[in-house]
């Protein structure tokens, strides 16, 4: 091929090539895939990074903040009637839409409950006001998770931080009833 | 200042008027979108499938794989709309993201690998093109053509970008950009004057 020739291919593809369409409609609709795959990446505020971290953060630094509050020495503890009806809402046994929490759990969950109610009487006023802030914070925190699932059943990591939140709050039940009786143990000594 | 509006307004042509309309209302889908407004995102995605489509389907040379390219395209489009700033228009960061998940399927595919050594096995290049050259016989050989060199033959020939617009989407330099260019033409002719 000749600089003449090859000149005039040039022309000749680029005129063809400019005349091709740019638009093509796709034989199907891929809208329908499209939505489907966004709305299940949607963000939400339990599955940011940030909201993860924070979850976290604020399970682990409320029991240890419980934990250091209550086992500080504040001398003796004098018993206080207080009117923990008023203090606790009765966290639901929703587990997002499809589950629910099993009876042994709820056996349990009821049995500390009634534990907690009398042991706060014996803890400092400090301790009683961190752990019902705390306890208030992790069934907020439930009942948001909960109402995240409902929309989003599926989504894995709200079912994590939905268990998550169900064993830090039984966790720190446990805890309240442990130390109070260790409080206990020693205003008797 | 109601008075330069108004001699402004009559002064654009419909079409500028339209295509202002667009853009504008453009931008607007696009702020919503970005605040997770799936509704402003698929009125995004009808205006655009079709560009989307057509450059997939034109990088691809496959139908079903051009599908798939679209698809995950509005979908990485809608994941990282944040980063969508408005330097350009949506239509053009769109094709960016179109043009990089094709190269990102593409990379994970054995059949490309097939595809490349089948257009190697063209080996006498004729002198000149025939004149009986139609866009259906130039689709064709555009679609045979090495990866590579259709990706720069689509995109600066096609499309239109520049060859430093065709090397950025692509991560390759201007000037290899221009010698892909020269070995599709080449190609392409072997390709066409087989098929006569």
């Amino acid at each position: 091929m000749n600089d003449s020739d090859e000149t005039k291919f040039d022309e000749k593809l680029s005129r063809l090539a400019a005349t091709l369409p740019t638009q093509v409609s796709p034989d199907r609709d891929l809208w329908p895939a499209i939505e489907q795959a966004i709305n299940t990446r949607t963000n939400t505020i339990w599955n940011t990074p940030w909201a993860q971290a924070a979850a976290v953060v604020l399970l682990v630094a409320g029991s240890s903040g419980i934990t250091y509050v209550a086992v500080r020495d504040d001398g003796p503890v004098s018993p206080v009637v207080i009117d923990t009806a008023n203090v606790f809402e009765t966290v639901s046994g929703d587990f997002g839409r499809r589950y629910t929490l099993g009876n042994e759990y709820l056996d349990a969950h009821s049995e500390l409950q009634n534990k907690l109610d009398e042991k706060l009487q014996f803890l400092s006023p400090e301790a009683r006001e961190a752990v019902t802030k705390n306890l208030q914070t992790i069934r907020a925190a439930i009942k948001d998770i909960n109402q995240a699932l409902a929309a989003e059943p599926d989504n894995m990591l709200l079912q994590e931080l939905l268990l998550s939140a169900y064993h830090g709050e039984i966790s720190l039940m446990r805890k309240v009833d442990g130390i109070a009786n260790s409080a206990m143990r020693r205003n008797d000594i | 200042m109601d008075a330069i509006l108004a001699t402004g307004t009559q002064g654009m042509t419909r079409e500028r008027m339209l295509v202002t309309q667009q853009i504008s209302s453009e931008a607007a889908l696009v702020e919503r979108a970005q605040r997770a407004d799936s509704a402003a995102f698929e009125a995004l995605y009808r205006m655009h499938i079709d560009k989307v489509y057509g450059l997939c389907l034109r990088m691809t040379g496959n139908a079903a794989e051009a599908e798939d390219c679209a698809q995950d395209a509005f979908i990485q489009a809608w994941n990282k709309l944040d980063k969508f700033r408005g330097d350009s228009a949506f239509g053009t960061w769109m094709h960016r993201v179109a043009v990089n998940t094709v190269l990102g399927r593409m990379r994970k595919s054995k059949r490309e690998h097939d595809r490349i050594q089948a257009v190697s096995d063209v080996m006498n290049a004729p002198d000149s093109i025939g004149d009986s050259s139609s866009i259906q016989d130039l689709e064709e050989a555009i679609n045979n053509l090495p990866r590579g060199a259709r990706h720069v033959f689509v995109l600066h020939a096609v499309y239109g970008y520049s060859h430093d617009e065709t090397g950025g989407m692509l991560g390759i330099a201007a000037g290899t950009s221009k010698a892909q260019l020269h070995r599709a033409k080449r190609l392409l002719v072997q390709l066409l004057d087989k098929d006569e």
